[in-house]
């Protein structure tokens, strides 16, 4: 079979396209796949639809770069050890204007994705009944619930959510053999439904390994290959935030990306230009994601952030 | 014991703590809520078992998670797993008996707000939205909310109603289609405990805070708070609860020094 082996700025440029609908893997500062993440912000793909359940630093990040529409979401939250947890880009795009929200919570989210992944219209959800969730949509919604009576319990009632399927999902896993089998150490959080409900699938991982190896062990294996188009090989890659057994969350880069989204925000053309100095510095001017590793420390940075892994877990 | 230094943080959190019994399910969020539960583990709740959004079930807790995603929190866990398997096959299917929950406005309902002040297409402020919020508040038997008591957080009306309380009144929940239509409330704040008078749906006074008055919680309350006949006070904390959170749970203080979010 063929090796689905690539860079992440060929998987960028083969899978993901202006307008596209893409789901994120990655829970507050953990797991977020930032190297495919600062790849499209590089090739400029834009008006694109965001989906997941905590999208947290890569929707802020493309939001800030002016690459996003509409996000479909649980929440943004980047909040960790007194970084304000508001994505500042998420929460001044929506302010102005600029930017399209439809809230759902985290079951009725993920809840989508379960039924974009067993082929299913639909997804039966007790959640969200009597909130604001359903008072509210965004304006290209055209219909978010629909609520119905239980037909083997008369007067009950329950919440139907349609099926989310973005065109692509990117998930950050541990490792992957060529062919795309895909192993995930930690807890999963979204990433089973969101991969297995998303038309094409980019992994990016720490390692990659032989499919002999994995073939052995089967039954470690989280993803199949069947689901995956693309593998992409990148030590850190989900650098700012955590990867499970390898390093820890870089608290003091995510506190300098808030405070210069914040200041986009709050201090008008000089706190843009802020935002924008970071995007050039940590993502525009550099050719791949290890320029970007260099940039924030380097290896001493990293194997700090790999010590401070090992102490907790 | 009266004359031990504490901060009101603290008590809040050992209030917390009591009201989680011994071998309950308990999810927890970030924060304080994080430090009630290991306090309760620690003290009279042993076997409590702690779930949390991203997929994690039953952790032996080394520090106090920070983040709802910190790899802290995955330690020795009976299992990683999913979000779907947390908040569908534990939560939605009715085990959790303990859900913490909070946010930028709590109303008269008990109803809280954290998606935006204001408008919702045009706000004052945007904040995160629901995440597990909105499941826990719709499907664990009792609540609890740590928060601290500030008028405009305490309004009579949410701007938005992101997880609900009692909506609009006793039934309110029944009504929107809620199974757990009538769980307890507690909410505990720097001023006092307050819990919900089944008979309205509504917030009422159940303890004083030490050395809180009544005049003082009704100045920091934007609706009118329900003010029962008698009112008791708070226990002070004891000399082992606050050695537990300060020594054990807590030595960096890291919970009680820095703004949570």
């Amino acid at each position: 079979m063929n090796s689905k082996i690539m860079t992440a700025s060929e998987a960028v440029e083969r899978f993901i396209f202006d307008g596209a609908s893409v789901g994120f893997s990655g829970q507050n500062v953990v797991g977020a796949p930032m190297a495919i993440t600062h790849e499209i912000i590089r090739q400029k793909k834009k008006n694109l639809t965001l989906l997941g359940c905590n999208l947290s630093l890569p929707a802020d990040i493309l939001i800030g770069a002016g690459l996003v529409r509409k996000c479909e979401w649980g929440t943004c939250n980047i909040g960790y050890r007194g970084i304000p947890s508001m994505g500042y880009s998420a929460r001044k795009y929506y302010q102005e204007g600029k930017l399209e929200i439809e809230d759902y919570e985290h079951l009725g989210m993920v809840s989508r994705f379960l039924a974009g992944e067993m082929g299913l219209p639909f997804m039966p959800v007790m959640s969200s009944l009597g909130s604001d969730i359903l008072k509210y949509k965004a304006p290209s919604t055209e219909k978010k619930f629909e609520i119905i009576e239980n037909p083997w319990n008369p007067g009950e009632k329950v919440l139907l959510m349609p099926a989310a399927t973005p065109d692509v999902a990117i998930v950050h896993v541990q490792r992957a053999d060529e062919m795309g089998d895909a192993i995930m150490e930690g807890f999963t959080a979204t990433i089973p439904e969101l991969v297995r409900a998303s038309k094409k699938v980019i992994v990016s991982c720490e390692e990659i390994i032989s499919s002999e190896e994995t073939r052995n062990y089967p039954e470690m294996t989280t993803i199949p290959y069947i689901y995956v188009d693309a593998v992409v090989e990148q030590p850190w890659g989900s650098h700012p935030t955590a990867t499970y057994r390898y390093y820890d969350c870089d608290v003091e880069h995510l506190r300098m990306y808030q405070e210069c989204a914040e200041a986009a925000l709050k201090e008008g053309k000089s706190g843009m230009q802020k935002y924008q100095d970071y995007l050039q510095e940590y993502v525009l001017s550099c050719d791949t994601f290890n320029d970007y590793l260099e940039k924030i420390g380097g290896v001493k940075k990293l194997m700090e952030l790999k010590q401070r892994m090992r102490e907790v877990i | 014991m009266g004359d031990i230094a504490y901060k009101k943080e603290e008590l809040m959190v050992i209030e917390a703590s009591k009201h989680i019994n011994d071998g309950e399910i308990v999810f927890t969020g970030i924060g304080l809520p994080v430090v009630a539960v290991t306090l309760a583990q620690k003290t009279h709740a042993p076997n409590v078992t702690v779930v949390v959004e991203s997929g994690v079930v039953g952790p032996q807790l080394k520090l106090a998670p920070l983040s709802i995603a910190d790899s802290k929190i995955m330690r020795r866990a009976a299992r990683l797993g999913s979000l779907r398997e947390v908040l569908a096959c534990i939560l939605q299917r009715g085990m959790v008996d303990v859900g913490f929950i909070g946010g930028a406005q709590i109303d008269q309902y008990a109803n809280l707000n954290s998606t935006v002040i204001g408008d919702y297409y045009k706000p004052k402020v945007r904040f995160p939205g629901s995440g597990g919020a909105n499941p826990i508040a719709s499907h664990a038997k009792r609540l609890l909310i740590i928060t601290p008591h500030q008028k405009r957080r305490f309004v009579k009306k949410c701007d938005y109603i992101t997880s609900p309380g009692y909506i609009d009144g006793p039934y309110g929940r029944k009504n929107a289609g809620l199974r757990m239509w009538n769980p307890s409330i507690t909410v505990i704040t720097d001023l006092c405990v307050m819990d919900i008078d089944s008979a309205s749906g509504k917030l009422q006074l159940a303890k004083l805070m030490p050395d809180v008055t009544i005049e003082q919680v009704v100045e920091n309350t934007s609706f009118e708070l329900i003010i029962p006949p008698k009112v008791d006070v708070v226990d002070l904390p004891t000399e082992t609860e606050l050695n537990l959170i300060r020594k054990e749970i807590d030595p960096e203080g890291i919970y009680f020094s820095n703004k949570q979010n």
